[in-house]
Protein backbone atom coordinates (compact mmCIF):
# COMPACT_ATOMS: atom_id res chain seq x y z
CA UNK A 1 0.00 0.00 0.00
CA UNK A 2 1.13 3.11 -0.67
CA UNK A 3 1.21 5.81 1.94
CA UNK A 4 0.87 8.80 -0.41
CA UNK A 5 -2.17 7.21 -1.73
CA UNK A 6 -3.74 6.73 1.29
CA UNK A 7 -2.52 9.94 2.97
CA UNK A 8 -4.49 11.74 -0.31
CA UNK A 9 -8.03 8.94 0.47
CA UNK A 10 -7.94 10.14 4.01
CA UNK A 11 -7.68 13.63 3.36
CA UNK A 12 -10.39 13.41 0.32
CA UNK A 13 -12.87 11.27 3.24
CA UNK A 14 -11.64 13.87 5.64
CA UNK A 15 -13.02 16.73 3.35
CA UNK A 16 -16.24 15.02 2.71
CA UNK A 17 -16.83 13.89 6.78
CA UNK A 18 -17.00 10.63 6.20
CA UNK A 19 -14.18 10.09 8.95
CA UNK A 20 -12.60 12.10 11.72
CA UNK A 21 -8.92 13.05 12.26
CA UNK A 22 -8.43 9.79 14.44
CA UNK A 23 -8.73 7.56 11.72
CA UNK A 24 -5.08 6.44 10.59
CA UNK A 25 -4.98 3.48 8.58
CA UNK A 26 -7.65 2.26 6.12
CA UNK A 27 -7.79 -0.82 7.77
CA UNK A 28 -9.89 1.12 10.92
CA UNK A 29 -12.40 1.71 8.76
CA UNK A 30 -15.21 -0.88 8.67
CA UNK A 31 -18.51 1.25 7.89
CA UNK A 32 -18.54 4.90 5.70
CA UNK A 33 -20.97 6.99 5.01
CA UNK A 34 -20.79 9.00 1.95
CA UNK A 35 -24.80 9.82 1.08
CA UNK A 36 -25.21 13.13 -0.41
CA UNK A 37 -22.14 14.70 -0.67
CA UNK A 38 -22.88 15.23 -4.44
CA UNK A 39 -20.33 12.71 -5.87
CA UNK A 40 -19.64 12.46 -9.51
CA UNK A 41 -17.12 9.88 -8.60
CA UNK A 42 -15.34 7.94 -6.28
CA UNK A 43 -11.64 8.80 -4.89
CA UNK A 44 -8.90 6.80 -7.11
CA UNK A 45 -7.56 5.29 -4.17
CA UNK A 46 -11.12 4.37 -2.76
CA UNK A 47 -10.23 0.17 -3.03
CA UNK A 48 -7.40 0.76 -0.42
CA UNK A 49 -10.47 0.22 2.14
CA UNK A 50 -10.14 -3.05 2.08
CA UNK A 51 -11.84 -4.12 5.69
CA UNK A 52 -15.02 -1.92 4.72
CA UNK A 53 -18.16 -3.36 5.20
CA UNK A 54 -20.46 -1.11 4.90
CA UNK A 55 -20.96 1.81 2.39
CA UNK A 56 -23.76 4.34 1.85
CA UNK A 57 -23.80 6.15 -1.49
CA UNK A 58 -26.99 7.28 -1.77
CA UNK A 59 -27.59 10.76 -3.15
CA UNK A 60 -24.89 11.61 -5.10
CA UNK A 61 -24.41 12.05 -8.60
CA UNK A 62 -22.71 8.35 -9.66
CA UNK A 63 -23.15 7.08 -12.56
CA UNK A 64 -20.78 4.37 -12.57
CA UNK A 65 -18.62 2.65 -9.45
CA UNK A 66 -14.57 1.62 -10.14
CA UNK A 67 -13.45 -1.79 -11.06
CA UNK A 68 -10.94 -1.62 -8.48
CA UNK A 69 -13.70 -1.94 -5.98
CA UNK A 70 -13.44 -5.54 -6.50
CA UNK A 71 -10.81 -5.42 -4.03
CA UNK A 72 -13.53 -5.00 -1.39
CA UNK A 73 -13.71 -8.26 -0.53
CA UNK A 74 -15.36 -7.96 2.83
CA UNK A 75 -17.64 -5.22 1.74
CA UNK A 76 -21.20 -7.00 2.53
CA UNK A 77 -23.99 -3.72 2.60
CA UNK A 78 -24.07 -1.78 -0.26
CA UNK A 79 -26.04 1.39 -0.76
CA UNK A 80 -26.41 3.65 -4.05
CA UNK A 81 -30.02 5.10 -3.77
CA UNK A 82 -30.99 7.81 -5.94
CA UNK A 83 -27.96 8.16 -8.01
CA UNK A 84 -27.30 8.35 -11.65
CA UNK A 85 -26.98 4.81 -12.47
CA UNK A 86 -28.82 3.62 -15.74
CA UNK A 87 -26.68 0.25 -16.07
CA UNK A 88 -25.93 -1.78 -13.39
CA UNK A 89 -21.98 -1.63 -12.34
CA UNK A 90 -20.44 -4.30 -13.22
CA UNK A 91 -18.04 -4.37 -10.48
CA UNK A 92 -21.18 -5.95 -8.31
CA UNK A 93 -20.80 -9.31 -9.58
CA UNK A 94 -17.11 -9.67 -8.08
CA UNK A 95 -18.19 -8.81 -4.71
CA UNK A 96 -19.97 -10.65 -1.72
CA UNK A 97 -23.23 -8.14 -1.12
CA UNK A 98 -25.67 -9.51 1.38
CA UNK A 99 -27.61 -6.23 1.25
CA UNK A 100 -27.64 -4.05 -1.85
CA UNK A 101 -30.19 -0.92 -2.16
CA UNK A 102 -30.01 0.83 -5.68
CA UNK A 103 -33.78 2.14 -5.59
CA UNK A 104 -34.31 5.32 -7.52
CA UNK A 105 -31.72 5.39 -10.36
CA UNK A 106 -32.50 4.61 -14.05
CA UNK A 107 -31.73 0.73 -14.22
CA UNK A 108 -33.72 -1.39 -17.21
CA UNK A 109 -31.87 -4.13 -17.16
CA UNK A 110 -30.11 -6.14 -13.78
CA UNK A 111 -29.51 -9.16 -15.23
CA UNK A 112 -26.03 -9.29 -13.99
CA UNK A 113 -28.00 -9.93 -10.42
CA UNK A 114 -27.80 -13.74 -11.63
CA UNK A 115 -24.14 -13.95 -10.44
CA UNK A 116 -25.19 -12.46 -7.24
CA UNK A 117 -25.95 -15.32 -5.00
CA UNK A 118 -25.00 -14.16 -1.63
CA UNK A 119 -27.79 -11.39 -1.64
CA UNK A 120 -30.25 -11.31 1.14
CA UNK A 121 -31.49 -8.14 1.07
CA UNK A 122 -32.09 -6.38 -2.68
CA UNK A 123 -34.23 -2.72 -3.16
CA UNK A 124 -34.81 -2.07 -6.61
CA UNK A 125 -37.72 0.11 -6.30
CA UNK A 126 -38.06 3.38 -8.71
CA UNK A 127 -36.29 2.39 -11.54
CA UNK A 128 -37.45 1.37 -14.87
CA UNK A 129 -37.26 -2.72 -14.93
CA UNK A 130 -39.41 -3.60 -17.04
CA UNK A 131 -38.67 -7.90 -16.96
CA UNK A 132 -36.99 -9.92 -13.96
CA UNK A 133 -36.94 -12.90 -16.23
CA UNK A 134 -33.14 -14.57 -16.33
CA UNK A 135 -32.15 -11.81 -13.52
CA UNK A 136 -32.10 -14.00 -10.51
CA UNK A 137 -30.25 -17.30 -9.71
CA UNK A 138 -31.61 -20.48 -9.07
CA UNK A 139 -29.58 -20.52 -6.02
CA UNK A 140 -30.80 -17.29 -4.20
CA UNK A 141 -30.84 -16.50 -0.73
CA UNK A 142 -32.66 -13.69 -1.39
CA UNK A 143 -35.03 -12.76 2.11
CA UNK A 144 -36.15 -9.27 1.35
CA UNK A 145 -36.83 -8.32 -2.31
CA UNK A 146 -38.82 -4.81 -3.44
CA UNK A 147 -39.17 -4.26 -6.69
CA UNK A 148 -41.94 -1.78 -6.53
CA UNK A 149 -42.64 1.11 -8.74
CA UNK A 150 -41.25 -0.34 -11.79
CA UNK A 151 -42.81 -1.55 -15.27
CA UNK A 152 -43.10 -5.21 -14.74
CA UNK A 153 -45.90 -7.30 -16.09
CA UNK A 154 -44.86 -10.25 -15.52
CA UNK A 155 -43.69 -12.23 -12.19
CA UNK A 156 -43.86 -16.21 -13.17
CA UNK A 157 -40.85 -16.78 -13.48
CA UNK A 158 -39.33 -14.68 -10.88
CA UNK A 159 -41.96 -16.26 -8.19
CA UNK A 160 -40.82 -19.42 -9.19
CA UNK A 161 -37.21 -18.42 -8.04
CA UNK A 162 -38.18 -17.04 -4.96
CA UNK A 163 -37.50 -19.99 -2.44
CA UNK A 164 -36.75 -18.20 0.47
CA UNK A 165 -38.04 -14.74 0.49
CA UNK A 166 -40.08 -13.56 3.18
CA UNK A 167 -40.77 -9.93 2.19
CA UNK A 168 -42.39 -9.00 -1.50
CA UNK A 169 -42.91 -6.15 -2.24
CA UNK A 170 -44.30 -5.64 -5.85
CA UNK A 171 -46.48 -2.30 -5.53
CA UNK A 172 -46.66 0.06 -8.64
CA UNK A 173 -46.01 -2.28 -11.44
CA UNK A 174 -48.22 -3.31 -14.21
CA UNK A 175 -48.87 -6.53 -13.14
CA UNK A 176 -52.57 -8.58 -13.88
CA UNK A 177 -52.45 -11.47 -12.23
CA UNK A 178 -50.82 -12.81 -9.25
CA UNK A 179 -49.48 -16.41 -11.33
CA UNK A 180 -49.65 -20.17 -9.56
CA UNK A 181 -45.54 -20.14 -9.58
CA UNK A 182 -46.38 -17.96 -6.38
CA UNK A 183 -46.85 -21.32 -4.50
CA UNK A 184 -42.87 -21.75 -4.98
CA UNK A 185 -42.70 -18.22 -2.23
CA UNK A 186 -42.81 -21.09 0.65
CA UNK A 187 -41.43 -18.80 3.03
CA UNK A 188 -43.35 -15.64 2.58
CA UNK A 189 -44.77 -13.60 5.04
CA UNK A 190 -45.48 -10.35 3.60
CA UNK A 191 -46.54 -9.26 0.54
CA UNK A 192 -47.32 -5.85 -0.95
CA UNK A 193 -48.68 -6.18 -4.27
CA UNK A 194 -50.82 -3.15 -4.99
CA UNK A 195 -50.91 -0.07 -7.34
CA UNK A 196 -51.12 -2.64 -10.46
CA UNK A 197 -53.59 -3.30 -12.72
CA UNK A 198 -54.51 -7.14 -10.95
CA UNK A 199 -57.69 -8.62 -11.58
CA UNK A 200 -56.87 -12.53 -11.66
CA UNK A 201 -55.40 -14.33 -8.65
CA UNK A 202 -54.29 -17.83 -8.56
CA UNK A 203 -55.86 -19.84 -5.38
CA UNK A 204 -51.78 -21.10 -4.67
CA UNK A 205 -51.73 -17.52 -3.13
CA UNK A 206 -53.74 -18.77 -0.34
CA UNK A 207 -51.55 -21.60 0.77
CA UNK A 208 -48.88 -19.29 1.68
CA UNK A 209 -48.05 -18.46 5.57
CA UNK A 210 -48.45 -14.73 4.34
CA UNK A 211 -48.54 -12.45 7.91
CA UNK A 212 -49.44 -9.09 5.63
CA UNK A 213 -50.74 -8.77 2.37
CA UNK A 214 -51.95 -5.63 0.40
CA UNK A 215 -53.71 -6.00 -2.36
CA UNK A 216 -55.31 -2.53 -2.45
CA UNK A 217 -55.60 -0.30 -5.92
CA UNK A 218 -55.69 -3.14 -8.16
CA UNK A 219 -58.84 -4.95 -10.61
CA UNK A 220 -60.23 -7.12 -8.50
CA UNK A 221 -63.22 -7.50 -9.17
CA UNK A 222 -64.25 -11.16 -7.40
CA UNK A 223 -62.17 -12.38 -4.38
CA UNK A 224 -62.62 -15.76 -2.54
CA UNK A 225 -60.85 -15.31 0.29
CA UNK A 226 -59.85 -18.49 2.11
CA UNK A 227 -56.63 -20.80 4.29
CA UNK A 228 -54.26 -17.73 5.16
CA UNK A 229 -53.89 -19.44 8.91
CA UNK A 230 -51.20 -17.11 9.68
CA UNK A 231 -52.75 -13.77 8.10
CA UNK A 232 -52.66 -10.81 10.65
CA UNK A 233 -53.38 -7.86 8.36
CA UNK A 234 -54.95 -7.66 4.54
CA UNK A 235 -55.96 -4.29 2.73
CA UNK A 236 -57.90 -4.94 -0.19
CA UNK A 237 -58.76 -0.59 -0.66
CA UNK A 238 -60.10 0.66 -3.97
CA UNK A 239 -60.58 -2.58 -5.70
CA UNK A 240 -63.76 -2.83 -7.52
CA UNK A 241 -65.40 -5.70 -5.67
CA UNK A 242 -68.46 -7.42 -6.88
CA UNK A 243 -67.97 -10.31 -5.38
CA UNK A 244 -66.09 -10.86 -1.89
CA UNK A 245 -66.85 -13.84 -0.31
CA UNK A 246 -64.86 -15.91 2.90
CA UNK A 247 -64.38 -19.12 4.02
CA UNK A 248 -64.70 -20.44 7.77
CA UNK A 249 -60.86 -21.12 7.20
CA UNK A 250 -59.91 -18.04 6.77
CA UNK A 251 -57.26 -16.31 8.75
CA UNK A 252 -58.27 -17.04 11.64
CA UNK A 253 -56.04 -14.58 13.70
CA UNK A 254 -56.77 -11.65 11.51
CA UNK A 255 -55.84 -8.52 13.58
CA UNK A 256 -56.28 -5.99 10.70
CA UNK A 257 -58.68 -6.01 7.55
CA UNK A 258 -59.25 -2.85 5.29
CA UNK A 259 -61.66 -2.77 2.57
CA UNK A 260 -61.91 1.15 1.94
CA UNK A 261 -63.65 2.22 -1.31
CA UNK A 262 -64.64 -1.43 -2.59
CA UNK A 263 -68.61 -0.71 -3.72
CA UNK A 264 -69.21 -3.34 -0.77
CA UNK A 265 -73.02 -3.37 0.48
CA UNK A 266 -72.32 -5.11 3.86
CA UNK A 267 -69.60 -6.29 6.17
CA UNK A 268 -67.57 -9.90 5.82
CA UNK A 269 -68.30 -12.60 8.56
CA UNK A 270 -64.77 -12.33 9.23
CA UNK A 271 -64.22 -15.60 12.32
CA UNK A 272 -60.98 -13.72 13.68
CA UNK A 273 -61.94 -12.16 17.19
CA UNK A 274 -58.46 -11.09 17.52
CA UNK A 275 -59.60 -8.16 15.29
CA UNK A 276 -58.12 -4.82 16.28
CA UNK A 277 -58.40 -2.37 13.09
CA UNK A 278 -61.48 -3.26 10.59
CA UNK A 279 -61.92 -0.56 8.09
CA UNK A 280 -65.13 0.10 5.98
CA UNK A 281 -64.94 3.19 4.55
CA UNK A 282 -66.68 4.83 1.65
CA UNK A 283 -68.61 1.28 0.47
CA UNK A 284 -72.41 1.24 0.60
CA UNK A 285 -73.12 -0.35 3.90
CA UNK A 286 -76.56 0.23 5.07
CA UNK A 287 -75.88 -1.77 8.52
CA UNK A 288 -73.45 -2.82 11.02
CA UNK A 289 -74.20 -6.54 11.92
CA UNK A 290 -75.12 -7.33 15.31
CA UNK A 291 -72.17 -10.37 15.79
CA UNK A 292 -69.61 -6.92 15.66
CA UNK A 293 -69.96 -7.39 18.95
CA UNK A 294 -67.33 -10.76 18.77
CA UNK A 295 -64.40 -8.21 18.14
CA UNK A 296 -63.67 -7.38 21.78
CA UNK A 297 -60.46 -6.33 20.90
CA UNK A 298 -61.32 -4.03 18.42
CA UNK A 299 -59.19 -0.60 18.71
CA UNK A 300 -60.07 1.05 15.50
CA UNK A 301 -63.28 1.02 13.38
CA UNK A 302 -63.52 3.57 10.16
CA UNK A 303 -66.88 3.24 8.68
CA UNK A 304 -66.80 6.84 7.52
CA UNK A 305 -69.12 7.72 4.22
CA UNK A 306 -71.40 4.92 4.02
CA UNK A 307 -75.08 4.86 4.93
CA UNK A 308 -75.52 4.05 7.83
CA UNK A 309 -78.46 4.98 10.21
CA UNK A 310 -78.84 2.61 13.08
CA UNK A 311 -75.24 1.29 15.49
CA UNK A 312 -76.73 -2.07 16.98
CA UNK A 313 -76.75 -2.15 21.10
CA UNK A 314 -73.08 -4.83 20.58
CA UNK A 315 -71.23 -2.23 19.82
CA UNK A 316 -71.66 -1.74 23.58
CA UNK A 317 -69.02 -4.86 23.49
CA UNK A 318 -66.47 -2.47 21.92
CA UNK A 319 -64.86 -1.69 25.29
CA UNK A 320 -61.28 -1.36 23.99
CA UNK A 321 -62.32 0.95 20.61
CA UNK A 322 -60.32 3.69 20.69
CA UNK A 323 -60.70 5.28 17.58
CA UNK A 324 -63.87 5.71 15.17
CA UNK A 325 -64.59 7.04 12.18
CA UNK A 326 -68.14 7.23 11.62
CA UNK A 327 -69.09 10.96 9.52
CA UNK A 328 -70.61 10.64 6.74
CA UNK A 329 -73.59 8.38 7.23
CA UNK A 330 -76.94 9.81 8.06
CA UNK A 331 -76.93 8.17 11.90
CA UNK A 332 -79.83 8.37 13.70
CA UNK A 333 -80.08 9.41 17.41
CA UNK A 334 -80.02 6.86 18.78
CA UNK A 335 -76.80 5.84 16.51
CA UNK A 336 -75.67 9.15 18.77
CA UNK A 337 -76.23 7.61 21.96
CA UNK A 338 -74.32 4.56 21.05
CA UNK A 339 -70.67 6.57 20.23
CA UNK A 340 -71.60 8.51 23.40
CA UNK A 341 -71.93 5.49 25.45
CA UNK A 342 -68.83 4.10 23.53
CA UNK A 343 -66.35 7.46 24.13
CA UNK A 344 -63.94 6.21 21.33
CA UNK A 345 -60.77 8.62 22.33
CA UNK A 346 -60.39 9.77 18.81
CA UNK A 347 -64.12 9.95 16.75
CA UNK A 348 -64.12 12.14 13.86
CA UNK A 349 -67.96 13.36 14.78
CA UNK A 350 -66.15 15.16 17.82
CA UNK A 351 -63.07 16.58 16.41
CA UNK A 352 -63.69 20.48 15.67
CA UNK A 353 -62.96 21.25 12.52
CA UNK A 354 -61.25 24.40 11.11
CA UNK A 355 -58.28 24.46 13.63
CA UNK A 356 -55.73 25.78 12.46
CA UNK A 357 -51.98 26.19 13.53
CA UNK A 358 -50.59 29.89 12.84
CA UNK A 359 -47.93 32.10 14.23
CA UNK A 360 -49.13 33.78 17.76
CA UNK A 361 -49.64 37.19 17.52
CA UNK A 362 -49.55 40.31 20.25
CA UNK A 363 -53.34 40.08 20.68
CA UNK A 364 -52.99 36.44 21.43
CA UNK A 365 -50.35 37.08 24.15
CA UNK A 366 -53.54 36.63 27.55
CA UNK A 367 -54.53 33.91 26.23
CA UNK A 368 -51.54 32.18 25.78
CA UNK A 369 -50.76 33.18 29.46
CA UNK A 370 -53.68 31.68 30.52
CA UNK A 371 -53.30 28.63 28.52
CA UNK A 372 -50.24 28.57 30.32
CA UNK A 373 -51.86 27.67 33.49
CA UNK A 374 -53.08 24.65 32.39
CA UNK A 375 -49.56 23.53 32.01
CA UNK A 376 -48.30 24.31 35.00
CA UNK A 377 -51.47 22.19 36.86
CA UNK A 378 -49.73 19.39 35.32
CA UNK A 379 -45.90 20.57 36.09
CA UNK A 380 -44.61 19.85 39.65
CA UNK A 381 -41.36 22.56 39.56
CA UNK A 382 -44.00 25.34 38.73
CA UNK A 383 -46.65 27.59 39.97
CA UNK A 384 -49.15 29.36 38.82
CA UNK A 385 -49.45 33.14 38.47
CA UNK A 386 -50.97 34.83 35.80
CA UNK A 387 -48.79 38.26 35.99
CA UNK A 388 -45.59 36.12 35.74
CA UNK A 389 -46.70 33.77 32.76
CA UNK A 390 -47.65 37.27 30.61
CA UNK A 391 -44.66 38.70 31.70
CA UNK A 392 -43.00 35.68 30.33
CA UNK A 393 -44.75 35.20 27.15
CA UNK A 394 -44.73 39.20 26.27
CA UNK A 395 -40.73 39.15 27.43
CA UNK A 396 -40.70 35.60 24.94
CA UNK A 397 -42.94 36.95 22.00
CA UNK A 398 -40.08 40.79 21.75
CA UNK A 399 -37.27 38.21 22.19
CA UNK A 400 -34.78 37.17 19.16
CA UNK A 401 -34.75 33.66 18.05
CA UNK A 402 -38.32 32.26 19.12
CA UNK A 403 -41.07 31.28 17.25
CA UNK A 404 -44.19 31.21 19.38
CA UNK A 405 -47.50 29.19 17.40
CA UNK A 406 -50.57 28.89 18.65
CA UNK A 407 -53.42 26.38 18.12
CA UNK A 408 -56.98 28.98 17.56
CA UNK A 409 -60.43 27.68 16.75
CA UNK A 410 -62.73 30.17 15.96
CA UNK A 411 -60.32 33.18 17.08
CA UNK A 412 -59.66 31.52 20.62
CA UNK A 413 -56.48 30.17 21.09
CA UNK A 414 -56.58 26.14 22.17
CA UNK A 415 -53.47 25.18 21.80
CA UNK A 416 -49.55 26.48 21.80
CA UNK A 417 -45.95 25.89 21.89
CA UNK A 418 -42.61 27.86 21.84
CA UNK A 419 -39.45 27.25 20.63
CA UNK A 420 -36.35 29.33 21.43
CA UNK A 421 -32.66 29.14 20.36
CA UNK A 422 -29.85 28.18 21.58
CA UNK A 423 -26.39 27.44 20.81
CA UNK A 424 -24.96 24.33 21.46
CA UNK A 425 -21.22 23.58 22.18
CA UNK A 426 -21.99 19.67 21.29
CA UNK A 427 -23.38 20.36 18.28
CA UNK A 428 -21.79 23.63 17.18
CA UNK A 429 -24.35 25.19 16.03
CA UNK A 430 -28.16 26.47 16.91
CA UNK A 431 -30.66 24.27 18.51
CA UNK A 432 -34.38 24.99 19.34
CA UNK A 433 -35.38 24.53 22.65
CA UNK A 434 -39.38 23.33 22.50
CA UNK A 435 -41.05 24.77 25.89
CA UNK A 436 -44.97 25.14 26.84
CA UNK A 437 -46.47 22.37 24.49
CA UNK A 438 -50.53 22.74 26.35
CA UNK A 439 -53.61 21.65 24.68
CA UNK A 440 -56.93 23.11 26.39
CA UNK A 441 -58.37 19.66 27.46
CA UNK A 442 -61.63 19.82 25.41
CA UNK A 443 -59.81 20.11 22.31
CA UNK A 444 -57.42 16.80 23.05
CA UNK A 445 -57.25 13.46 21.17
CA UNK A 446 -57.67 15.65 18.04
CA UNK A 447 -54.28 15.67 16.82
CA UNK A 448 -53.78 19.15 17.85
CA UNK A 449 -50.42 18.61 20.14
CA UNK A 450 -49.11 16.69 17.38
CA UNK A 451 -49.95 19.84 14.47
CA UNK A 452 -48.04 22.28 16.20
CA UNK A 453 -45.16 19.71 16.79
CA UNK A 454 -44.77 19.11 13.62
CA UNK A 455 -45.01 22.87 12.34
CA UNK A 456 -42.60 23.79 14.98
CA UNK A 457 -39.72 21.12 13.95
CA UNK A 458 -40.59 21.86 10.15
CA UNK A 459 -39.69 25.50 11.25
CA UNK A 460 -36.46 24.27 12.71
CA UNK A 461 -35.65 22.47 9.77
CA UNK A 462 -35.91 25.49 7.57
CA UNK A 463 -33.63 27.32 10.24
CA UNK A 464 -31.13 24.69 10.08
CA UNK A 465 -31.28 23.75 13.81
CA UNK A 466 -28.97 20.91 14.23
CA UNK A 467 -31.08 19.41 17.24
CA UNK A 468 -34.42 20.21 18.91
CA UNK A 469 -35.02 18.93 22.56
CA UNK A 470 -37.40 19.74 25.23
CA UNK A 471 -37.89 18.57 28.57
CA UNK A 472 -40.82 16.88 30.42
CA UNK A 473 -42.48 16.48 33.93
CA UNK A 474 -41.38 12.75 34.83
CA UNK A 475 -44.62 12.15 36.30
CA UNK A 476 -46.68 13.37 33.18
CA UNK A 477 -47.01 9.77 31.65
CA UNK A 478 -48.98 11.07 29.02
CA UNK A 479 -46.60 13.64 27.81
CA UNK A 480 -43.73 10.95 27.81
CA UNK A 481 -45.21 8.84 25.52
CA UNK A 482 -46.42 11.73 23.28
CA UNK A 483 -42.96 12.57 22.79
CA UNK A 484 -41.12 9.40 22.57
CA UNK A 485 -43.87 8.50 19.76
CA UNK A 486 -43.12 11.70 18.08
CA UNK A 487 -39.03 10.44 17.41
CA UNK A 488 -38.05 12.09 20.89
CA UNK A 489 -35.70 10.17 22.63
CA UNK A 490 -34.71 10.34 26.42
CA UNK A 491 -31.48 11.66 27.25
CA UNK A 492 -29.29 10.57 30.79
CA UNK A 493 -29.45 14.30 31.46
CA UNK A 494 -31.26 16.11 34.52
CA UNK A 495 -32.57 19.08 34.62
CA UNK A 496 -31.72 21.52 38.03
CA UNK A 497 -32.98 24.82 39.04
CA UNK A 498 -31.00 27.70 41.10
CA UNK A 499 -32.92 30.34 41.71
CA UNK A 500 -31.19 33.56 41.97
CA UNK B 1 -31.30 19.62 -8.96
CA UNK B 2 -34.10 21.60 -8.26
CA UNK B 3 -34.28 24.55 -5.38
CA UNK B 4 -36.46 23.93 -2.62
CA UNK B 5 -38.73 26.45 -4.09
CA UNK B 6 -39.15 25.27 -7.58
CA UNK B 7 -39.71 21.63 -5.85
CA UNK B 8 -43.04 23.51 -4.13
CA UNK B 9 -44.23 24.35 -6.92
CA UNK B 10 -44.49 21.22 -8.55
CA UNK B 11 -47.58 19.55 -9.18
CA UNK B 12 -48.03 16.40 -7.19
CA UNK B 13 -52.00 15.37 -7.85
CA UNK B 14 -52.88 15.61 -10.75
CA UNK B 15 -56.89 14.88 -9.60
CA UNK B 16 -56.95 17.40 -6.54
CA UNK B 17 -54.77 19.80 -8.62
CA UNK B 18 -52.36 20.32 -5.98
CA UNK B 19 -48.76 21.39 -5.74
CA UNK B 20 -46.39 20.03 -3.21
CA UNK B 21 -46.70 23.58 -1.14
CA UNK B 22 -50.18 22.78 -0.91
CA UNK B 23 -50.29 19.02 -0.14
CA UNK B 24 -47.77 20.22 2.55
CA UNK B 25 -50.15 22.72 4.13
CA UNK B 26 -52.99 20.24 3.77
CA UNK B 27 -51.25 18.00 5.97
CA UNK B 28 -50.19 20.46 8.11
CA UNK B 29 -53.63 21.52 8.92
CA UNK B 30 -55.13 17.78 9.49
CA UNK B 31 -54.82 15.51 12.35
CA UNK B 32 -56.25 12.71 10.29
CA UNK B 33 -53.93 9.51 9.94
CA UNK B 34 -52.60 9.37 6.02
CA UNK B 35 -55.20 6.94 4.37
CA UNK B 36 -57.68 10.30 5.28
CA UNK B 37 -55.37 13.33 4.50
CA UNK B 38 -54.58 11.79 1.36
CA UNK B 39 -57.67 11.94 0.39
CA UNK B 40 -58.07 15.89 1.31
CA UNK B 41 -55.59 16.12 -1.41
CA UNK B 42 -56.19 14.06 -4.11
CA UNK B 43 -60.30 14.41 -3.71
CA UNK B 44 -60.32 10.83 -5.16
CA UNK B 45 -59.90 7.31 -4.43
CA UNK B 46 -57.07 6.86 -6.76
CA UNK B 47 -53.32 6.13 -5.98
CA UNK B 48 -51.70 7.57 -8.71
CA UNK B 49 -49.50 10.02 -6.48
CA UNK B 50 -49.62 7.97 -3.38
CA UNK B 51 -46.02 7.11 -2.98
CA UNK B 52 -45.32 10.88 -3.12
CA UNK B 53 -47.75 11.66 -0.77
CA UNK B 54 -46.87 8.95 1.48
CA UNK B 55 -43.63 10.15 1.70
CA UNK B 56 -44.46 13.64 2.18
CA UNK B 57 -46.90 13.12 4.91
CA UNK B 58 -43.71 11.08 6.82
CA UNK B 59 -41.92 13.88 6.11
CA UNK B 60 -44.40 15.96 7.69
CA UNK B 61 -45.29 13.71 10.41
CA UNK B 62 -41.37 13.89 11.00
CA UNK B 63 -41.16 17.38 10.45
CA UNK B 64 -38.09 17.16 8.12
CA UNK B 65 -38.22 17.26 4.57
CA UNK B 66 -36.18 15.53 1.67
CA UNK B 67 -37.54 17.56 -0.59
CA UNK B 68 -34.98 15.94 -3.65
CA UNK B 69 -36.84 12.64 -2.96
CA UNK B 70 -40.19 14.23 -3.31
CA UNK B 71 -38.99 15.81 -6.26
CA UNK B 72 -37.85 12.12 -7.79
CA UNK B 73 -40.91 10.89 -6.65
CA UNK B 74 -43.42 13.39 -8.58
CA UNK B 75 -40.75 12.69 -11.74
CA UNK B 76 -41.44 9.36 -11.33
CA UNK B 77 -44.93 9.56 -11.81
CA UNK B 78 -44.89 11.90 -14.26
CA UNK B 79 -42.12 9.30 -16.36
CA UNK B 80 -44.46 6.92 -15.38
CA UNK B 81 -47.70 8.42 -16.86
CA UNK B 82 -45.99 9.16 -19.98
CA UNK B 83 -44.84 5.60 -20.56
CA UNK B 84 -48.43 4.14 -20.03
CA UNK B 85 -49.64 6.36 -22.41
CA UNK B 86 -47.06 5.08 -25.01
CA UNK B 87 -47.73 1.92 -23.97
CA UNK B 88 -45.32 0.32 -21.47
Amino acid sequence: MSDLAWTKLREWLLEHKAIDTSIDSPNMIKRLDLSGRSLQKLHESFSLLTELVALNLSNNLLSMLPDSMKKLTTLSNLNIRRNHFTLLPEVLTSLHLRALNISGNQIEDVSILTQCKDLRVLDLSVNVITSMDGCINKENELRVLNLSYNYLNDVNELFSKLHSIERLDLSGNLLTSIPHTAKAMETLAELKISDNQIESIDAALFSLPLEIIDLSSNEITALDLKGLEDLETITLDFNPLDKLNTSDDFAPYLESFSCDGCGLKSFLPLVSTELKTLCYASNDISSIPEDIGIYEQLNELDIDNNTIVDLPDSMANLTQLKTLYIDGNPLSESAKKVINILQPEICDIHMKRGITIERAKEEDLTQMAELLSVLFAIEQDFTIDYDKQLSGITKLYHSKGKELLVAKYEGEVVGMVTMQRLISSAEGDYIGQIEDLVVKEEYRKMGVGSRLLNKMRAIAQAYGYKRIQLAADVDNENALQFYTRRGFHKTHLKIYHYNT
Amino acid sequence: MKTKDEVLKMEICECGEKNVAQAIDIFQNTSLPFKKAKKLVTECNKTCCRAALMKLFDMQQFGKYDYDEIALLVEKRLERMRRLAEGA
